[in-house]
């Protein structure tokens, strides 16, 4: 059922992104999203980036839903419906979530003081929620080497110990999230990945978001490194929105 | 143990129970899961000849009852869709292939290429309803049906199924200009819209959609009776089919083998196993031995 609110605060992160905050009475847990109506215009699948108390989503601007979405303005209405999808896994101790682009939005109910980050984006102004972690927890990695190390999350956590971690969260485009996977091989690393692909109906039925043969949508989004090892459409083909096979 | 196979126009099937067209089969690894988790076969979703990306999201809404969608036939094209196919097919069981197109030619061409790609069988969609000259529009005229079906049966050595919309003024005319298909597959979806009160606008991107799920049961099983009883032709059974009984209801109404679609939102994929289950322990209690002394024992 389509679901509506008032949207409360809208803050710009970076030039692209928006994270808009609504109230919702509601228990969302971390990495479960929402599908996000703009009437007349069009659905798109949005992870719950503030779980807690006002709930948030987090916009990159990259089609004409995310377009309206970034121009509503405190006071306006909000459509959606949710949440949808599994969650990660809530661990005690040292976690680390390495987050790619648009990616860290849905990590970002999992930040908590002593929280450790690789935070990845095309440049230094493009990398989200680099500054709410503390002093010193946070690893920046830029493509154009703007901030940090210049390279992608893969090249920052090879300089890490990554077994110390109870957990590594991440999330980010598919085929980061394949390097960091290849990375991870033959390391005692434990980790849960939030996938990203097209999404339709949210609900487990259309297979636009199918990967060997699960649904991101109820199935994941967020799935366990053992899985993802298995999975033979992971980092290699997917569909899109006609449901054409292409290289990831 | 009762005995839960069955069969439909030749084409063998472990138990009644197959994956409807339009729900998870457009990906091959999904149609081959599915039929690892307990359905007998799977219908694709409808293919033509060209690539279409379908309708913008919203594409489905729930409502009282089921869902409404209007996808607007998304589909790689033809012949993008061999190696989904030969994906699903590694699973060893029967695929049928759905097809909608909107010329003779263009359908025979389809069901030609469906059947060398090693369809078990081809299922026309003649009702779609919510795709402007696809769909209803060519399943509501009694003389292109009989034209198509004549024409792919001409072409095709597998089983054809046409499958029949409830959203036209006389159904039973409809199956009379398709009796030279092997089987019927009864009911496609039923018109509908749902209008979002504070958006005050039709939520479904393309205004009206199609409704399935429990909602339309009772109209699904009244077709298949009354198909049933007027062509004695072998009958797939769909329509908002969520547990054994809903099956059974079917198979009793004239279905030999019934399609489960919608109800995957609610139940997930283990339906298929769960219903199954279902049917066999009420074929037991009921002294059924075989699947085949049920199907039609509600007809007159």
């Amino acid at each position: 059922m389509m679901i509506n609110s008032t949207v409360a605060e809208k803050k710009d992160e970076t030039p692209t992104v928006s994270t808009i905050t609504f109230d919702w009475d509601c228990e969302v847990r971390p990495g479960q999203f929402i599908m996000v109506w703009v009437p007349g215009v069009g659905e798109v699948p949005m992870s719950v980036s503030s779980t807690d108390g006002t709930k948030a989503i987090t916009v990159k601007e990259y089609g004409p839903t995310t377009q309206a979405l970034r121009r509503l303005k405190a006071g306006d209405r909000i459509f959606f419906r949710g949440p949808y999808g599994n969650s990660f896994t809530i661990v005690d101790g040292d976690i680390l979530l390495v987050g790619g682009g648009s990616g860290m939005a849905s990590l970002r109910p999992l930040i908590r003081k002593g929280a450790h980050a690789v935070v990845a984006a095309r440049n230094e102004k493009e990398l989200l929620f680099a500054s709410e972690f503390g002093e010193g927890k946070v690893y920046r990695v830029t493509d154009d080497g703007s901030a940090g190390v210049k390279g992608t999350p893969v090249d920052q956590l090879k300089t890490m110990d990554l077994e110390k971690f109870n957990m590594v969260y991440v999330c980010g485009p598919e085929r980061m999230l394949k390097s960091v996977m290849d990375h991870f091989k033959g390391r005692r690393v434990k980790a849960e990945f939030s996938l990203e692909r097209i999404m339709k109906c949210g609900i487990g039925i259309c297979d636009s978001c199918s990967i060997d043969g699960f649904q991101l949508c109820r199935d994941g989004p967020v799935f366990m490194l053992q899985e993802l090892q298995t999975m033979k459409e992971f980092g290699v083909s997917k569909l899109t929105e006609s449901g054409k096979r292409v290289d990831v | 143990m009762p005995d839960i196979s069955t069969e439909v126009a030749g084409l063998k099937l472990e138990n009644p129970l197959l994956l409807a067209s339009g729900i998870l089969d457009e990906n091959g690894y999904t149609m081959k899961r599915i039929l690892k988790e307990g359905a007998a076969g799977v219908v694709t979703k409808s293919i033509g000849m060209e690539e279409r990306k379908g309708y913008r999201p919203p594409v489905i809404a729930e409502v009282d009852g089921g869902l409404l969608n209007a996808v607007g036939l998304p589909n790689p094209g033809i012949a993008n869709f061999g190696e989904e196919m030969k994906i699903a097919l590694s699973e060893g069981k029967p695929v049928i292939g759905s097809i909608f197109a909107s010329s003779v030619q263009d359908f025979a061409n389809l069901a030609r290429k469906m059947e060398e790609y090693g369809a078990s069988a081809v299922e026309l969609n003649l009702s779609c309803p919510h795709v402007e000259g696809f769909g209803t529009e060519v399943g509501s005229d009694a003389a292109l049906v009989e034209e198509i079906v004549n024409e792919i049966k001409r072409k095709i050595q597998i089983p054809l199924f046409a499958k029949l919309s409830p959203n036209v003024s006389s159904m039973i005319e409809i199956a009379m200009a398709a009796e030279k298909a092997d089987a019927y597959v009864v009911i496609n979806t039923v018109k509908g819209m749902a209008i979002d009160i504070h958006a005050r606008k039709p939520v479904l991107s393309h205004g009206a959609g199609g409704l399935s799920g429990k909602a339309i049961k009772a109209v699904g099983v009244k077709y298949v009776y009354e198909l049933k009883k007027e062509t004695g032709k072998a009958i797939i059974g769909v329509g908002g089919i969520e547990d054994g009984f809903d099956a059974l209801e079917y198979i009793m109404a004239g279905a030999s083998a019934v399609q489960i679609g919608t109800a995957l939102y609610k139940h997930g994929r283990g339906i298929f196993n769960t219903v199954n289950a279902q049917i066999s322990d009420f074929m037991e209690r009921e002294k059924f031995g075989h699947i085949s002394e049920i199907v039609g024992v509600a007809l007159p």
